[in-house]
């Protein structure tokens, strides 16, 4: 009886180790069919991705496309390159992939002619003048507010800082209970556009688009001159800390909290990106015409106010890819005017196409005339990829915290943290 | 159940009814201790059942019954395949653990010798040494086995990294059993290995629940691995499909609480029925001897 | 048909070891390799020599990171064993429902730990989590802001990651037991033991290898905490509470891979010394 199940179980066992450990791959014989790899990090079009798929296979019989989302795109995509393993079309591209050759020269594709020629400019490659990218699509930043606020206290876009401060501090004086602006800082990466927009857009002012980004790739910019960018900015946000324009947990408060301290009207003014007025009017479909969009001031006198107008939505196909043109074909077809407007409208964002005609938010009138009427920023896409967002962010946490001890010594941690990066 | 055994595992216990002052207070303790336990497990149901009004600073004491989550998630997830995919690479994987890892524990608790000791501190080592290191030359690795999108590379993987601890838990636990019980099986003309088997491994049921409960529980959850060698929608296992709900800026919450409320029914089951033999396994045996 | 089984048994750990070579091993040695290198994820590597390990002693964050770290797991590696271990005798006991009430002591450790994150923030958020507002309804106003102060930060991770982790620490001392063979409390009971006699001469000395266990693996747990830091400050303000493994992750991904190899290379040091010290007392108490 004993050494009946003892056998039993050691079959049971050996079973359980043979089944799990076969290869489940079932393989057709004799495919000659091409297979493109498209990696993608866009986790707001998983299932939309999936359906323009099917389309586009059902269009060209012979191709299919192996489609691939990952949360953690950027991190997954070294691994792959690491391993050799260069996906044929993705959404995940850095300078330094493009300056390892990883990407297909894009110059001569016929869809450059549909697209707004400040994108094509943003996907230009600097070292080269090629272009090993293509976006689809623009994304802008800036100051969301409280329309009805605005209005009931007949404030408008600050040109100025004092005109900022002076703003904030109506805006405190008439509703004490409320935060005048709001950070999200728990989130570091929400500071990090803070640096991105505040800091980094003074240096695209002053030297250009062209001549910013060319800066940035050779890291030429003095962060820490005296009285420079960096502890103009850091004065800024302390000066705004210290008058209590901010709210008593900046640090603490999550991009959650931020959103929800807008939606319900307790935060007056956020720094944000146009992807945050979607979820806006989730959590509180009243604000979908209560949503100002503003320009922020600059923290050095004598500058304009600027608004974040980037290239989003990239593609780009690899250079060692053995079906380059089975993915332009691919490309060619997510570029289509009516997969284009579904995009745009999917995800609340101006089409880069001069062709695509979509109605995509509640604020696209406001976009429209900020984009006309102030200085144009970009995303740093030249700065470093070692640079993040989240590594800024918390130089911003530290100096709210009170970590360092002057404007100026935050400005030497953040030359540091730059020099360190290249 | 036979019941006798019963009565004899009634025999080692206090008798926890409220008759004396001591009980109350244990009583009290326990009662004190489940309700600290319950609050992250309370908060996941409220967040499950979140309407997306007022976003997560909305969030009270009673539910917002918000049901139709639980679809929504079910469906944008893809969770019933995630499931299935979670459990057959789940079960595969604490499979391949327990049979490689007991008989491995037990020759290294008996016969210690020097290929024994070898191995075991090589393991020893190798539990401490930060798994992110060797990331990239395992994912090489799998794509020339063709274990990329397969249960069976995952289950390796995750077996693999599991074997260190689950050994050295049977290790430990053989070695403070007696031998005398195996020693009597071998007179009666068995060999070691077969003692083991017949012997030993029954003997060792709360050990083997515990490697399967808590070693389990962590492929259940795997993410780290799952990331890199998981990669099309068919193989997906929970946490991935839980991954969906992360946007580039923010997350869906209650979408994501909905999907693990979901995902970790299955394991909370795999609890209660594995924690039985705790008591099981060992009176059995017990009386055997 | 029967296989002569009579020498096997010497030989069975070779199946696990094998599989264990394979998918470990020497991926992780060819790994290891890469703490000699400058390598950022995607050029060519090369050569640098000992460059890493020496940075690793200049590298300010780095050694705030080590500090952290061995401040927490001294912390929560005592403090989850005497819990579990609490939990455990308590949980041996029959009553009825005490089935339940070990799962539910469980179930902290079975939120999946990406939710777990934002769950533990919803609570203990300074201002806004719920903890906070139940204080503040009951009259205690908070003014201060423990995520700010980074040792009571440090106090409020190591809690949450015992309530988290001690179901799990306590199921092994279950195993441990109930492992007891019931000969032994019989026979205290005969010869009229007191509750803390049997503790002392029957109870404790069985459960030494579930202690062993607890005691290393939580070592080892604490020594590579990240899950509940990043989930309750995300290594802030700055990076005051970020612990090395959180380091080694962000190195990682962030152009510095051989870098993090060498400094998952030291981490395993430090983690080497406590545990070979608990290792060699628990091989004399075995001896004894």
């Amino acid at each position: 009886m004993k050494r009946r199940t003892t056998m039993v179980s050691l079959i049971a066992a050996v079973v359980l180790l043979a089944v799990t450990v076969l290869p489940v791959v079932a393989q057709g014989a004799g495919e000659k069919e091409i297979v493109l790899d498209y990696f993608s990090g866009r986790v707001e079009t998983v299932d939309w991705d999936a359906e323009k798929i099917a389309g586009f296979e059902a269009e060209n019989p012979g191709i299919t496309v192996e489609y691939e989302f990952q949360k953690d795109a950027s991190n997954v995509i070294k691994v792959k390159l690491a391993s050799g393993e260069v996906p044929d079309i993705t959404t995940v591209v850095n300078q330094d992939f493009i300056d390892q050759g990883i990407y297909m020269d894009l110059s001569d594709a016929a869809f450059w002619n549909r697209i707004l020629p400040s994108v094509k400019d943003l996907c230009t490659d600097l070292r080269t003048g090629k272009q090993y990218k293509v976006a689809t699509n623009v994304t802008m930043g800036g100051l969301f507010y409280n329309k009805a606020v605005f209005t009931e206290l007949g404030l408008s876009d600050a040109q100025t800082w004092e005109q900022f401060v002076a703003n904030l501090e109506a805006i405190k004086k008439a509703y004490p209970d409320k935060t005048p602006l709001f950070l999200g800082g728990k989130d570091s990466w929400t500071l990090g556009h803070f640096v991105e927009f505040w800091a980094h857009g003074i240096v695209k002012q002053q030297l250009g688009i062209p001549g910013s980004r060319q800066a940035f790739l050779d890291n030429t910019v003095e962060w820490d001159a005296p009285n420079g960018i960096m502890e103009n900015f850091a004065k800024a946000l302390l000066e705004l800390r210290d008058k209590g324009l901010l709210n008593s947990d900046a640090i603490t408060a999550t991009y959650d909290n931020q959103k929800e301290a807008f939606a319900s009207g307790e935060a007056v003014i956020i720094n944000q990106g146009m992807w945050v007025v979607g979820d806006i009017v989730k959590l509180n479909p009243a604000m979908a015409t209560n949503i100002g969009f503003g320009p922020f001031p600059s923290v050095v006198k004598g500058l304009s106010p600027m608004v974040l107008c980037a290239e989003d939505s990239v593609y780009a196909i690899s250079a060692t890819s053995e079906h380059q043109d089975a993915a332009l074909k691919f490309l060619e077809y997510m570029f289509s005017v009516e997969v284009q407007k579904e995009y745009s409208e999917a995800r609340s964002m101006p089409s880069a196409f001069i062709d695509v005609e979509s109605n995509w938010s509640p604020i696209k009138d406001d976009a429209k005339r900020l984009a006309s009427a102030y200085v144009n920023i970009n995303f740093s896409t030249e700065a470093p990829s070692g640079l993040s967002v989240d590594d800024t962010g918390r130089l911003i946490q530290k100096l709210l915290n009170g970590d360092y001890a002057s404007p100026k010594v935050f400005a030497t941690e953040y030359q540091k943290l730059w020099d360190n990066a290249y | 159940m036979k019941p006798n055994t019963t009565i004899v595992a009634d025999a080692r216990k206090t008798r926890l009814s409220p008759r004396n002052r001591l009980d109350w207070y244990l009583l009290a303790i326990v009662v004190l201790i489940s309700c600290v336990a319950i609050i992250p497990f309370y908060l996941l149901v409220l967040l499950a059942l979140k309407s997306p009004i007022g976003g997560l600073a909305a969030i009270r004491l009673m539910p917002d019954f918000h049901f139709v989550n639980f679809i929504t998630a079910w469906q944008r997830s893809a969770l019933g395949k995630a499931m299935f995919n979670s459990l057959v690479m789940t079960a595969g994987g604490v499979g391949l653990l327990v049979f490689l890892s007991s008989m491995a524990g037990y020759t290294i608790a008996r016969f210690p010798g020097k290929l024994n000791r070898t191995i075991f501190t090589i393991l020893l080592l190798c539990m401490m040494i930060p798994g992110i290191i060797n990331t990239v030359p395992l994912y090489t690795l799998l794509i020339r086995l063709k274990g990329i999108n397969t249960y069976w590379a995952m289950i390796c993987v995750m077996a693999v990294n599991a074997m260190p601890f689950a050994i050295f838990l049977y290790s430990s636990f053989i070695r403070a059993m007696p031998v005398s019980l195996e020693e009597s099986a071998i007179i009666d003309g068995c060999s070691w290995f077969e003692a083991f088997w017949r012997i030993t491994f029954p003997l060792i049921g709360p050990v083997t629940s515990s490697v399967v409960i808590l070693q389990g529980l962590g492929m259940w959850n795997n993410y780290a691995q799952a990331v890199f060698f998981l990669q099309d929608k068919a193989h997906r296992n929970i946490p991935l499909s839980i991954s969906l709900f992360f946007q580039q800026y923010g997350a869906d919450w209650p979408l994501m609480a909905a999907a693990a409320f979901l995902g970790l029914l299955p394991a909370v089951a795999a609890f209660l029925v594995f924690q039985r033999y705790f008591v099981e396994g060992i009176t059995a045996g017990a009386l055997k001897g | 048909m029967h296989i002569d089984t009579g020498s096997w048994h010497r030989y069975m750990a070779l199946p696990a070891f094998l599989l264990f070579s394979l998918f470990f091993l020497f991926p992780l040695m060819q790994g290891a390799v890469l703490s000699f290198t400058d390598w950022d994820g995607f050029s060519t590597p090369s050569f640098i020599g000992f460059q890493n390990f020496v940075d690793f002693l200049h590298d300010a964050r780095a050694l705030q990171d080590v500090r952290t770290t061995v401040l927490f797991a001294l912390g929560s590696a005592p403090l989850l064993n005497l819990c579990g271990l609490a939990l455990a005798l308590l949980l041996n006991k029959k009553f009825r429902g005490k089935q339940v009430v070990r799962a539910l002591l469980y179930l902290p450790a079975v939120i999946s730990p990406m939710i777990m994150g934002s769950i533990w923030y919803l609570l203990l958020q300074p201002k806004r989590g719920l903890f906070a507002l139940l204080l503040q309804r009951v009259g205690v106003s908070g003014q201060g802001n423990w995520m700010l102060s980074s040792n009571l930060a440090l106090v409020i991770i190591v809690l949450v990651n015992v309530w988290q982790y001690a179901g799990m620490t306590m199921v092994i001392y279950l195993a441990g037991l109930q492992a007891i063979p019931l000969e032994h409390y019989e026979a205290a009971d005969i010869e009229g033991a007191s509750s803390s006699q049997t503790f002392r001469h029957i109870v404790f000395p069985q459960l030494i290898p579930s202690l062993k266990i607890n005691i290393i693996t939580n070592i080892i747990g604490s020594l590579s905490v990240f899950e509940a830091i990043l989930a309750l400050t995300d290594g802030g303000p700055g990076y005051d509470t970020e612990s090395l493994s959180i380091y080694i992750l962000r190195m990682c991904y962030g152009n510095k891979t051989g870098y993090s190899t060498a400094v998952a290379l030291m981490l395993f040091l430090i983690i080497l010394i406590p545990v070979f010290i608990s290792l060699r007392f628990f091989n004399k108490v075995e001896e004894r």
